[in-house]
């Protein structure tokens, strides 16, 4: 993801504070561009809805279904987010240009293949008692969000971040809008509407793929062969997924934090609206994160790599080392100060800032807490990332399923405790796996010259 | 031979290690061990092919004789042989061991026996150490390996680049590992023949130490000088000093370690080797400043197939004819652009003079554009005449001189095939030229000189020496009689043959006495060459002073009908040799 760098770098250059601010505002709505207008979306079609649709439960049932939409097809696709990137990145310095699109495609058609199937048995089965076109839209949501999140990976690996940003804008725009003016229908609408802004997204962003990558031959699943994409990247991605998802599913499905929705998908009155709410919170976070990660840590990254590849003395490699390992430093210790402002500043103003929007003062707690969780999220993926950077897939394995162990017991724990700790579950699992990834991080670069030497190819 | 004896003897007489020749790799080597198999049909072969990797090689050039048992084939830089990455500590004792070999390696050893002693503890600790903790594994993935590894660098190395310290560390180190692997696997063997030090050496070296059996040594370059050439001119090699920085004629750092190891496993072959074979005495003497126990020295030299040439004498006019002839391909080494020049200047001073250049020209185009361009601003028209590809039995009769005007040459054969057929040779003091020339030792300068030595390009010189001998008749007799005395006397198949004879069943002797008797002094079978008699020979011949003596080629019947086996054949040729 060097490309954003360089745009970062023309803007940090500017040397005053106006400059520094404007780098990590950009920085920050280019990484949480996506993410907050899909958290955003869901509220505001539920508010302009109010009144409208009735009852309310209806309401209620469109963002809990789209919210295990978004869930699923996160879990689902996650593997093959990281694994294709990887092969599309193996593929493009191994100068196979026009092997990227035909594979693309086939990816995509498998992802939707296999998504479809099981939205469609999903859809048959186990909502017996939905309408029919509730049944399809459920159906062909899942491959569409699948690929989608397939396509947005994939932009963003070539650096295609602002063309993201204004295609979530527009996108879910247009599903608000679309859901907007077909509430009149009730939940079949707003589904309806919703998934329409999302499909014109889907297709805007498979023509930009393919403006750059024109296929030139047959569609192939050749990437899917033994071998061509990394297994421990594939389960990397599906673990992260479900990790961050564990405590979420933990609350719905435990009978004393949830309620049914619509099916069998529950949902948690006490615990959802605060979650997603504070994922608003890391912002900022991410802002740093994508300066320091695609910038800095990028530019010593390449220098160290250079310099062992093209022959660098000893003494060299281990400078840049340092400055690599310096950066990560640097980076975390930001996002650590940049959070905890952010943080401060919540507490400060959380209450006048809930009665603002109208949210209740029993909400604040849970939501403290969990933003501090989203800040814990935000670290873990720089650690994540730097464990991409270098390769170490094996250590990007192990902290995922780390994750997805401690977030489901954790916060089965902490539905035991009671009330008071809910959503601490999530936060001591992020903690514990963030403290883990730290060391794994700082082991690896004690050793991180050997390993690139001596292990190579194991 | 003991073969009837030999009832718990390994099922292997003689096992050829060869490194980079036989039998996928044709030329003059090659065609000598072919030879050799052929020559003793009596003994087992087994032979063990050192190569670089599996895809550098084609087919076998040549069909394996009856004799030749068993082939095995290891390839040095196969990614096959590593075991498979996996960190590990490493323990501290291994690294203290191996910082300890190192500097033992590194000096030089007391003066008494050179090192010698040193060295083979070096050795034996080596091979026990990398039984146990110090095995590839190791070497490749340790962190102790790793650190110890970034120490030398830092310490050491001169060429800025990690990468290429790194790797050529680690390729040049990692056959010794795996060579010390294939001598525990090969079949046993009563004695081990390597034509080359290196790599092939040093598994000599180690199969003579695991075993207990004699190791011959056979070496027709010098090892460790050819690789000093290759390494100065391979491009492979990464030299990364600025070029403000670098020294002219002082070789890279990689390079200087490549030497270093391979001075480091010819001095284990040597100590190992009993006997040291030279081609010629010049040779001789590098081995001996490379490390080699001058008791063990010893020069067989290749012998050619005399017959045939010494048919030719008759066809010769009573006058030489005034022919300067160079035999060889036309290719910078032979450095034809001086004959050339000398053709010249022998010309301006004996009208009716030619030079004659037999050999192929396809080899370099350009070169050979180069000289036909010298020629021709030379003016010299007919005088000069390049021949191509020509039979030497056909073409010897009509030439007055043989000259070789080389840069570089080991024991050129056309020397001597010229010598049979009664022509002498002017040539410059490359290789055993001189040599063969002027004799080696008193009884082999008494024959007198077989035609004239000059310096090299020295065209002046050169031609100068030719006219002298073709204007002067009594000379030219005297040094076609020399020619033809020293050929017949110490250069012939039978006698090659019968040194060979002498030092298998010598090594072969040890090897089945091993246990039993007091091991002979080292050096005896090559002491007894040296001093010109062929002890074993002397046991069936009935006489113990053939070769550097007295001997005629009649004499040594029995090996006389295998010297002219088939493996001969293209001799009588324009051979390649040098």
């Amino acid at each position: 993801m060097a490309g954003i760098g360089f745009e970062l770098r023309k803007l940090l250059r500017s040397q005053s504070y106006l400059g520094l601010l404007r780098a990590y505002s950009y920085a920050s709505i280019i990484s949480s561009g996506p993410w907050v207008f899909s958290i955003l979306g869901l509220i505001v079609t539920g508010l302009l809805s109010l009144g409208v649709v009735v009852p309310n439960l209806l309401i209620t049932q469109f963002q809990v279904t789209v919210t295990y939409l978004i869930m699923s097809s996160l879990v689902l696709s996650g593997g093959l987010q990281l694994g294709f990137t990887r092969w599309v990145a193996d593929a493009l310095y191994a100068k196979r240009r026009d092997e990227v699109a035909p594979a693309f495609l086939g990816v995509l058609l498998l992802s939707t293949a296999v998504a479809g199937a099981l939205g469609w048995m999903a859809a048959l089965f186990l909502f017996p008692r939905e309408s029919n076109l509730y049944r399809v839209l459920l159906a062909g949501g899942l491959p569409l969000l699948c690929d989608i999140w397939i396509v947005t990976v994939f932009l963003s690996g070539l650096k295609q971040y602002r063309a993201i940003l204004a295609l979530y804008a527009g996108g879910y725009g247009l599903s608000v809008l679309q859901s907007y003016l077909l509430r009149g229908w009730g939940l079949e609408g707003l589904l309806a509407g919703f998934l329409g802004g999302q499909f014109l997204m889907w297709t805007a962003m498979m023509w930009l793929v393919l403006r750059n990558f024109p296929p030139t031959r047959p569609i192939t699943l050749d990437c899917f062969k033994r071998g061509a994409m990394f297994p421990s990247l594939l389960a990397g991605g599906t673990l992260y997924n479900l990790g961050v998802w564990a405590d979420k599913l933990v609350f719905w499905y435990t009978p004393q934090t949830s309620s049914v929705v619509i099916g069998p998908l529950r949902a948690s009155t006490i615990y959802d609206l605060p979650v997603f709410l504070a994922y608003l919170c890391v912002i900022p976070g991410m802002g740093v994160f994508l300066v320091k990660f695609e910038t800095d840590f990028v530019e010593w990254y390449d220098k160290f790599y250079t310099a062992v590849r093209a022959g660098g003395a000893l003494q060299d490699i281990a400078r840049f080392h340092d400055h690599m390992q310096d950066t990560v430093r640097e980076g975390i210790y930001q996002i650590i100060k940049v959070q905890a402002i952010t943080l401060l500043a919540l507490y400060t103003f959380v209450g006048p800032l809930f009665h603002a929007i109208g949210i209740s003062d029993l909400y604040i707690p849970l939501f403290l807490v969990q933003a501090v969780a989203a800040s814990f999220q935000v670290l873990l993926l720089a650690v994540l990332n730097v464990f991409f950077y270098l390769d170490r897939r094996r250590e990007v394995v192990f902290i995922t399923a780390l994750l997805t162990a401690l977030n489901l017991g954790f916060s089965r724990v902490s539905i035991a405790l009671g009330a008071e700790w809910f959503g601490y579950g999530f936060a001591v699992a992020l903690l514990i796996t963030l403290i883990t990834g730290l060391m794994l991080v700082q082991r690896l670069f004690r050793r991180l010259e050997y390993q690139t030497f001596m292990l190579q190819g194991s | 031979m003991n073969a009837d004896s030999a009832v718990a003897q390994p099922s292997i007489d003689v096992m050829l290690l060869l490194e980079g020749t036989y039998p996928y790799v044709s030329g003059g080597v090659s065609s000598w061990v072919h030879q050799i198999i052929n020559g003793f049909p009596e003994l087992r072969f087994h032979l063990c092919f050192l190569g670089s990797r599996r895809e550098d090689y084609g087919e076998a050039r040549y069909k394996l004789p009856a004799n030749v048992v068993g082939l095995t084939e290891h390839y040095l830089f196969s990614e096959e042989v590593l075991p498979k990455a996996r960190g590990r500590q490493g323990d501290r004792a291994t690294a203290e061991l191996v910082r300890k070999l190192h500097t033992q390696l590194r000096e030089p050893g007391d003066d008494a026996d050179a090192g010698r002693a040193a060295r083979a503890r070096v050795l034996e600790q080596s091979l026990q150490a990398m039984e146990g903790r110090l095995d590839l594994q190791y070497f490749l993935h340790s962190r102790q390996s790793w650190s110890y590894l970034t120490e030398q660098y830092l310490e050491r190395c001169t060429d800025p680049s990690f990468v290429d310290y790194f790797w050529t560390v680690r390729t040049m180190h990692t056959p010794i590992w795996t060579l010390a692997a294939l001598a525990r696997s090969l079949p046993p063997a009563r004695i081990y023949h390597t034509i080359s030090t290196g790599y092939a050496g040093y598994l000599g070296a180690v199969l003579a130490r695991i075993t207990g059996r004699p190791l011959v040594l056979s070496e027709h370059g010098i090892y460790t000088k050819e690789r000093r050439i290759d390494l100065f001119s391979a491009q492979w090699i990464s030299d990364n000093m600025p070029v403000l920085e670098r020294n002219a004629g002082e070789a890279g750092y990689f390079r200087a370690l490549w030497i270093r190891l391979f001075e480091s496993l010819g001095r284990m072959c040597y100590d190992a080797a009993d006997p040291v074979i030279a081609l010629y005495e010049a040779n001789r003497l590098r081995q001996l400043a490379d490390g080699a126990e001058p008791a063990t020295t010893c020069l067989v030299a290749n012998g050619i197939n005399v017959p045939p040439f010494a048919a030719t004498r008759s066809q010769r006019p009573a006058q030489p004819p005034a022919v300067m002839c160079l035999i060889g391909r036309v290719v910078p080494i032979k450095d034809v652009k001086t004959f050339i020049r000398a053709v010249r200047v022998a010309s301006g001073r004996m009208p009716g003079l030619e030079g004659w250049i037999a050999g192929p020209e396809d080899e370099h185009p350009d070169y050979a554009r180069e000289c036909h361009e010298l020629a021709d601003s030379l003016e010299l028209g007919d005088r000069l005449k390049f021949l191509g590809f020509q039979k030497l039995v056909e073409l010897l009769p009509k030439v007055g001189v043989v000259v070789l005007s080389s840069i570089s040459e080991a024991l050129p054969l056309v020397l001597l095939e010229g010598y049979a057929a009664g022509v002498p040779a002017v040539t410059t003091d490359v290789g055993s030229c001189k040599q063969l020339i002027d004799g080696l030792g008193p009884e082999d300068e008494a024959l007198g000189s077989a035609g004239a030595v000059v310096g090299i390009a020295d065209a002046q010189g050169l031609g100068e020496a030719c006219t002298a001998l073709l204007s002067d008749p009594a000379a030219y007799a005297r040094a076609q009689a020399a020619a033809i005395a020293r050929v017949e006397r110490y250069y012939t198949q039978p006698i090659m043959f019968a040194k060979y004879r002498a030092v298998y069943e010598d090594a072969l002797a040890r090897s089945d006495q091993a246990s039993a008797t007091a091991a002979p002094a080292r050096g005896a079978v090559a002491t007894a060459l040296r001093e010109g008699r062929i002890p074993q020979a002397a046991k069936a011949a009935g006489a113990d002073d053939v070769g550097h003596t007295a001997a005629t080629a009649g004499r040594l019947a029995p090996a006389d009908t295998r010297a002219t086996s088939p493996g001969m054949g293209n001799h009588p040729q324009v051979t390649g040799s040098g």
